[in-house]
């Protein structure tokens, strides 16, 4: 065991820092890591997480302070982690979101977490943006139209539907929210939002409530953290509120949404359409969309683009190097 | 009122069909066989006055020669290239299309199209569709859309509109004209090629016409390259099809967004087999709100040709463009909408003239016009109101006719712009040192020069007098004045 963990990091020069690396890493994030820390990957180790971390406790001179994690379910930083890794002070997260680490314990423990700040806000803003005019104007679905023969055969294809004058209701206006605000203004939308609690300068209309957003909007656009509060926040009466003109956009957390009944509603015609980056168990998504014409379906990849890449790895740099050197993170999520 | 026989060209609009069925003498071109359709034309000939095309399908040399009776081709469109525009000039016949109500749609399609080539939205849904992303893991990393460098061909009302947008996408505009627009925030490329070397994602908003035909060379496609995003929302004939196709597939430009095909709708066979390009078949502005709007329009301007009132959109005339809507503004406008010509203006406030396009502003107004004539008061505010912007605004093809006075044109620009070809012409009733006139506007082949005779006619001149004693009476008898100013 100790010889698979020794064989994943790299050997010691100088005084160099260790972290550990918790995710699937691209060749350019592995270098720049690697030039900088000694790092323990724990895809590489091939050993059960447990183990894993046990065996990291005993690295010499010192043990990893710092953890670089993914989100996306596949490890979750949670008590049973931070138990098994108590050497760990700071986790530096890649994701978008942060349902997979336990920020309650975090704190309790004194654990610092950095977050991916506003890194990813320009693309995931531009893919819901995207996925949006793609929904209301049939974009994917004209284009399999076309590939497939039916212009010539089939004659124009069915009209769409305009966005300028939309009432566009934003679930959660945070940095991507806005950002897609910004956008969508440009369009002609109209703006409006549900979040906790109304935001100071901003002149949106806002909504307490779910039902009055949805019912007030033709496009519901998820853009929220997923936690117990958002679980579902578009469930049925939302959709049959949304009603048989409106659409949906999902670039958030499958789980904001309840999928089997939005299923249903785009089934029986309760709602008009739906643009959908993201489902509840990834990567299985349920195979009664694929007959659907009135769905967009891209693979959880709203921030995916060479961009934000190299801009996150900048950040996670940046963060480890605060950290390490006793500064303040660059994108703390804890402490607040 | 004799029913106005209408020639429906194509099945286009199921609404557009059923209130020209229901407002006029609806003739459907495909109710005949296409091998009988000459003399089905002939033997109907008679009846048409009208006739309703689109991009598609529209009034070509032959069937104009083929419809002696016909007035008005009013078109479920705004591009107007398939229109023998020539030929309808020379037999005195109108034409409308339907620009503004598709702008913002067509706008919208364009950045989707660009968002959906570079995210590779349609290809990602095809992949998951195919069961790819349990079965082989994440699509394809893709690049961001936000900030990238966009230039526009054409910088009209669809060209504008799609600039706005991009804009909130923190992308930097730059585009290419017939001529420079009053725009400082957008680079101006005099060049096609220049322009695409010089961004990300070039996307064809122009009209079609004998000038801007195949604009998107093998030239400009190389020099867009392998990182470039074509977005065409144009015409098909905007680009060599072929030079494209093979560009495409062999990665010599980056992607394509294509509404448009040489030949719809047959898009290129090559195209359908590539992941480089998202094809959508000519829907720019196929929106339930948009279609009802353009059928609309085209109703309206067949009913005004009917009841000899204005058009609504005329496009066979000049645009001409009025700085001052008063009494003397307004009777030019009518003057020249009986020519079909498009009317603009600007004036401080604007009013609510259904018929008229309002600019915000003189330079605008000149960008937008191939007559601007000067029709508003001279105070301070409106002196030298023609300024050089605005003679460069309105470009070596405009026409200034000056029936206000002098000092509202900068005179030194105007003789310079009209001496050096700046200015296409000019028509001047009015100078800044009457009776003084400019001598280097004495040799020019491109003026009209009259000495202030704007009222000089009998008629009015005795009219005025009548009105300068009136008043003078009235004040020495103490009674109202005609016409008071202050």
């Amino acid at each position: 065991m100790a010889s698979a963990i020794a064989a994943a990091t790299a050997p010691p020069t100088g005084a160099q820092h260790s972290v550990l690396l918790l995710r699937r890493a691209n060749d350019y994030l592995a270098a720049t890591l690697r030039a900088r820390y000694r790092v323990l990957s724990f895809y590489d180790s091939g050993a059960p997480l447990p183990a894993f971390l046990a065996a990291s406790a005993a690295l010499e001179p010192e043990p990893p302070r710092a953890a670089l994690v993914v989100g996306g379910g596949a490890i979750r930083l949670d008590t049973a982690f931070l138990d098994a890794a108590p050497y760990l002070r700071c986790v530096v997260t890649t994701a978008a979101g942060l349902d997979h680490v336990d920020l309650a314990e975090c704190a309790r423990r004194g654990v610092l977490v950095a977050g991916a700040g506003e890194v990813f806000s320009t693309d995931v803003a531009d893919h819901a943006v995207g996925l949006l005019i793609d929904v209301l104007r049939n974009v994917s679905a004209a284009d399999r139209y076309v590939r497939r023969g039916l212009w010539p055969v089939q004659g124009d294809y069915p009209l769409g539907s305009k966005l300028a004058g939309k009432r566009v209701g934003i679930i959660g206006l945070g940095s991507i929210g806005s950002s897609i605000a910004k956008r969508l203004k440009a369009f002609g939308c109209v703006i409006q939002y549900h979040s906790r609690r109304p935001k100071d300068g901003v002149s949106f209309g806002y909504f307490h409530d779910m039902i009055s957003l949805a019912t007030e909007s033709d496009a519901l656009i998820v853009v929220c953290a997923l936690n117990d509060q958002t679980r579902h926040i578009v469930n049925k009466e939302v959709l049959g509120a949304l009603g048989k003109d409106g659409v949906v956009v999902n670039i958030a957390r499958g789980g904001n949404i309840d999928e089997a009944e939005l299923i249903s509603a785009l089934r029986e015609g309760k709602i008009a359409g739906a643009g959908l980056d993201v489902f509840e168990k990834e990567p299985v998504v349920p195979a009664e969309f694929f007959s659907m014409d009135n769905v967009v379906l891209t693979a959880h990849e709203a921030v995916f683009t060479t961009e934000s890449g190299s801009d996150l790895c900048d950040l996670m740099i940046g963060n480890l190097e605060a950290f390490f050197d006793g500064r303040a993170l660059l994108t703390p999520v804890l402490p607040k | 009122m004799e029913s106005l026989g209408v020639l429906l060209l194509h099945p286009m609009n199921a609404y557009l069909e059923q209130e020209l069925d229901r407002r006029f003498r609806l003739i459907r071109l495909w109710d005949s066989p296409p091998d009988a359709r000459a003399d089905f034309l002939r033997s109907n000939a008679a009846a048409i006055r009208a006739v309703v095309g689109n991009a598609g399908y529209n009034a070509d040399s032959a069937l104009i020669d083929a419809l002696p009776a016909l007035e008005i081709v009013a078109s479920f469109s705004v591009g107007i290239d398939r229109v023998d525009l020539a030929k309808c000039r020379e037999r005195g016949i109108r034409v409308t299309n339907t620009p503004d109500v598709l702008t913002d749609d067509v706008a919208d399609l364009a950045v989707g199209l660009a968002i959906a080539a570079l995210r590779k939205i349609p290809q990602a849904d095809r992949y998951v569709r195919a069961g790819l992303w349990k079965a082989k893991g994440d699509y394809t990393l893709t690049t961001r859309f936000s900030g990238k460098r966009v230039a526009i061909l054409g910088l009209g009302r669809i060209g504008l509109a799609v600039a706005k947008r991009a804009e909130a996408f923190d992308c930097s505009i730059s585009y290419h004209s017939r001529s420079q627009k009053p725009f400082p925030n957008y680079r101006f490329f005099t060049n096609v090629v220049d322009l695409a070397a010089n961004c990300d994602v070039l996307i064809v908003a122009c009209s079609l016409n004998a000038e801007t035909h195949h604009i998107v060379s093998r030239e400009v496609i190389h020099a867009l390259g392998p990182e470039g995003v074509l977005i065409n929302i144009g015409r098909g004939a905007h680009v060599d099809e072929p030079e494209l196709v093979s560009a495409l597939f062999e990665k010599r430009l980056g992607a394509a967004g294509l509404d448009v095909f040489e030949h719809e709708p047959f898009p290129p066979e090559q195209l359908i087999g590539l992941d480089n390009v998202v094809l959508v078949p000519h829907v720019g502005s196929d929106t339930e709100e948009t279609c009802k709007a353009m059928a609309d329009l085209v109703l309206q301007n067949l009913e005004a040709h009917a009841l000899n009132k204005p058009l609504l959109t005329p496009f066979s005339g000049k645009r001409v463009g009025i700085i001052g809507l008063g009494r003397i503004g307004l009777a030019i406008a009518t003057r020249v909408e009986a020519f079909d010509c498009p009317v603009n203006y600007y004036q401080r406030t604007k009013k609510e003239y259904p018929n008229y396009t309002y600019y915000p502003s003189v330079v605008e107004l000149a960008a937008n016009s191939d007559v601007l004539v000067v029709a508003c008061p001279l105070n301070e505010q409106t002196r030298h109101i023609v300024n050089r912007e605005v003679i460069d605004a309105l470009g070596p093809k405009g026409v200034l006719i000056n029936i206000g006075r002098g000092p509202h044109v900068d005179e030194p620009e105007l003789v310079s712009a009209l001496v050096e070809g700046r200015l296409g012409g000019a028509g001047l009733d009015v100078f800044e040192d009457e009776p003084n006139v400019p001598e280097a506007l004495f040799t020019l082949d491109n003026v009209v020069l009259v000495p202030h005779v704007g009222s000089g006619t009998h008629e009015t001149r005795q009219a005025m007098a009548d009105l300068v004693l009136g008043n003078l009476e009235a004040h020495v008898l103490k009674k109202p004045l005609l016409t008071p100013v202050v």
